[in-house]
């Protein structure tokens, strides 16, 4: 099953709310796939540039600014780790997933959820505000949380 | 200064590198620092300004090893003892980062000063058995300037004389005291009122604006993150300050990989290293010093680098020690933290106590009762709980996540005394070389070998229900206690524990310990190799115990003492 497959978003999407209930209304899946094709973008979407997302309403930038360059071998590593989270997700739309699988699932579901809303998921910060988290600013400023 | 030209090599650009760039720079010499690691901290064309990619993006930071090492490159392994085979694990093993700035850009800065006493253990206190006791070759008042001096450097903001067991001190702190986290002053009234000494504890992070940069936001995200406004003074300001000279050079994705020798083998003439900015074959590069090399690579990687090449004796990587740490968790209701916003502002610590560190009655009572001679806890650090994602993963997946994570018992209604207790020493704890794992350039991979012994446990378990009343006191619904390296079956922590089962200390220490005697020890007072004496170790590998306190400020004193005595030496 590929990804262009609907039973793999199906799959997938259903494997990541069951770990984080709400994790896929707030993006989830689209943050699983903006990960694992992140080197379909130069630079590739694995660390946000500081201010890519400027907070509810703003854009997520797209720019080659809005993402941080990866040496040559965090390029490596980094794909490396792709193709195994690629095989892992589909194995999980297989619904044949190790019990490791569904550790993957778990953190991804909980990045998604909780982390910055330029990597895909935290769809306009709603994740923070849905536990009272104040938003984080870039740049910090002092007096104003956090 | 010629590519292969210089007067020092450095080897890593964290505290102790970056602060013998700057005295030797400033004596007028030339250096060139080599930092295996990728640059996001400083602009290498002048004024060197800071490059700003650092934001308050957990993902980056913690989840995605924005600041290195990836253990898919470098990967580390661990077991308790001998017995357990060669290892029990290849993952991150007391990672600290691999960046410019070392292990500077992830700490929170806490930069307290050693005590008289931690310099002299074994005449003050005595031997305690399985351990090696041992005092260190220089005393406090040895360090003292260079204490006085680092501060000045790293711009530390703390307050004079609100630590009753606090060392004498030649100058004040060049800052004032930052801003309170309020929970902090909650638990520090609780801790009074058990007859402790909490303090402000003294940080190089900017408490007011200074040396060009703002002071801090009390964003929160302090500890694990590289400073968005660099309000973290530590190392960025004795780098800018060493490159603003003309005569540093810093090259970062620059993998030292063996020092070159002379033809006696006892003088090293320069440091080969390997140009990562090239894939798949990087490129093998040398640069030549004229009178030295000084090795800043950390506690792990410095006893790493020279048991690939043979050097320094038998004694490199032993007498391993880290920080036991007790974590004493209290659970508040949410009304108990006066600005409602939970620990998420702030630094990561404000405040500090040291009663368990000292000598007293108590803790003769508490030595006795177990049998041992003396004991020592550590520094306590009044803290708050971790970030969303951490927290999120902490619950486990399922129904009950959304309202784990608005309940919030472990981030926001959290609090944390962190005990960093003294590690005592032993020949048995270390670090070697892994006989089979490997890093990506194909170098043995670094393996720790570590178990407490049983004085750290006593210590633990002498803390921590004293810390759990206090946290009642101050209001806690719950209160409990955990360590580092955990306590019991390994199997039950091996996927359910948050920290994993390797100490999850960053302070790493001991790996080529001190000494007068080249029998036992790796590095003369002077800090240099008793092999290779123009090789100067300039991190806390030196350190001969591990005393109760943050290890920065001490690191970058010795790194100090040690190039104002290579300049003083030619």
């Amino acid at each position: 099953m590929s990804r262009d497959d609907p039973q793999w978003v199906t799959a997938v999407a259903s494997a990541l709310d069951a770990a984080v209930p709400g994790s896929v209304e707030l993006g989830a899946l689209s943050y699983v796939e903006r990960l694992l094709d992140a080197f379909e973008h130069e630079p590739p979407r694995i660390w946000a540039a500081p201010g890519a997302w400027d907070g509810p309403g703003g854009v997520v930038g797209e720019p080659a600014m809005a993402w941080l360059e990866l040496g040559p071998w965090e390029r490596q590593a980094w794909q490396q780790r792709l193709v195994g989270w690629r095989a892992a997700y589909d194995r999980v739309a297989a619904s044949t997933p190790t019990d490791e699988d569904l550790r993957l699932v778990h953190e991804h579901a909980c990045e998604a959820t909780y982390g910055d809303p330029a990597y895909g998921g935290n769809r306009s910060g709603g994740g923070w505000r849905r536990i009272g988290f104040p938003e984080p600013l870039h740049p910090p400023v002092r007096g104003v949380s956090p | 200064m010629t590519t292969a030209d210089c007067d020092v090599v450095i080897i890593g650009s964290g505290p102790g590198g970056a602060t013998a760039a700057e005295v030797l720079c400033d004596a007028g010499w030339s250096v060139v620092v080599l930092e295996k690691g990728r640059n996001h901290l400083i602009d290498l064309d002048a004024p060197h300004e800071p490059l700003r990619h650092f934001a308050n993006d957990e993902l980056a930071a913690h989840r995605r090893h924005l600041l290195g090492p990836d253990p898919l490159l470098e990967p580390r392994t661990y077991r308790r003892t001998e017995p357990d085979g060669d290892r029990l694990m290849v993952r991150e093993v007391n990672n600290l980062p691999s960046t410019v700035g070392g292990g500077g850009v992830h700490a929170d800065a806490k930069l307290p000063r050693f005590r008289e006493e931690d310099f002299r253990l074994r005449s003050e206190r005595g031997p305690l058995e399985g351990a090696s006791v041992e005092d260190w070759p220089i005393t406090y008042d040895d360090l003292e300037p260079h204490y006085s001096a680092v501060e000045q450097l790293f711009g530390v903001a703390g307050e004079d004389g609100a630590n009753p067991f606090a060392a004498p001190r030649s100058a004040p702190y060049p800052l004032p005291p930052g801003d309170d986290m309020p929970m902090a002053l909650v638990t520090s009234a609780a801790a009074e009122r058990a007859g402790l000494h909490p303090y402000r504890a003294p940080t190089g992070v900017n408490s007011v604006a200074a040396d060009g940069r703002p002071a801090c936001t009390d964003c929160g995200f302090c500890g694990g993150y590289g400073c968005p406004v660099q309000a973290k003074n530590d190392p960025i300001a004795a780098l800018q300050r060493a490159l603003r000279t003309g005569r540093c050079e810093l090259r970062p994705e620059s993998y030292a990989t063996e020092l070159v020798l002379d033809g006696s083998g006892r003088c090293a003439t320069g440091v080969r290293y390997l140009d990562l900015t090239e894939h798949p074959d990087p490129t093998t590069r040398e640069v030549r010093a004229r009178h030295a090399v000084v090795l800043a690579a950390g506690a792990f990687e410095t006893p790493r680098f020279l048991l690939r090449q043979g050097l320094g004796g038998d004694l490199v990587g032993r007498y391993l020690t880290y920080h036991h740490q007790t974590f004493t968790i209290g659970v508040f209701p949410a009304e108990c933290f006066p600005d409602g916003t939970g620990g998420e502002r702030g630094r990561s610590v404000t405040h500090l106590h040291d009663d368990l560190v000292v000598d007293s009655a108590e803790m003769r009572r508490a030595a006795s009762a177990v049998g041992l001679g003396w004991m020592r806890g550590g520094v306590v650090e009044h803290g708050a709980g971790p970030m969303p994602i951490e927290e999120a993963i902490t619950y486990g997946a399922g129904g009950h996540h959304l309202a784990s994570m608005r309940d919030s018992a472990l981030r926001r209604r959290m609090w944390v005394f962190t005990m960093q207790g003294e590690d005592l020493p032993q020949v048995a704890n270390r670090v070697d070389l892994d006989p089979s794992v490997r890093d990506v350039w194909g170098f043995p991979a670094g393996r720790v070998t570590y178990a407490p012994h049983r004085h750290e446990l006593a210590a633990s378990d002498h803390a921590a229900p004293l810390h759990e009343a206090i946290m009642r006191d101050a209001g806690a619904e719950l209160a409990f206690s955990a360590t580092s390296p955990p306590r019991g079956k390994l199997d039950l922590h091996a996927a359910a524990n948050p920290l994993g089962i390797a100490p999850a200390s960053r302070h790493v220490m001991g790996t080529t310990r001190m000494g007068t005697d080249p029998a036992r020890s790796v590095v003369s007072p002077e800090q240099r190799l008793w092999d290779v004496d123009n090789v100067v170790v300039c991190d806390s590998s030196v350190f001969v115990t591990s005393s109760g306190y943050n290890p920065t400020l001490t690191l970058a004193a010795l790194a100090h003492r040690a190039a104002t005595l290579l300049v003083g030496s030619r």
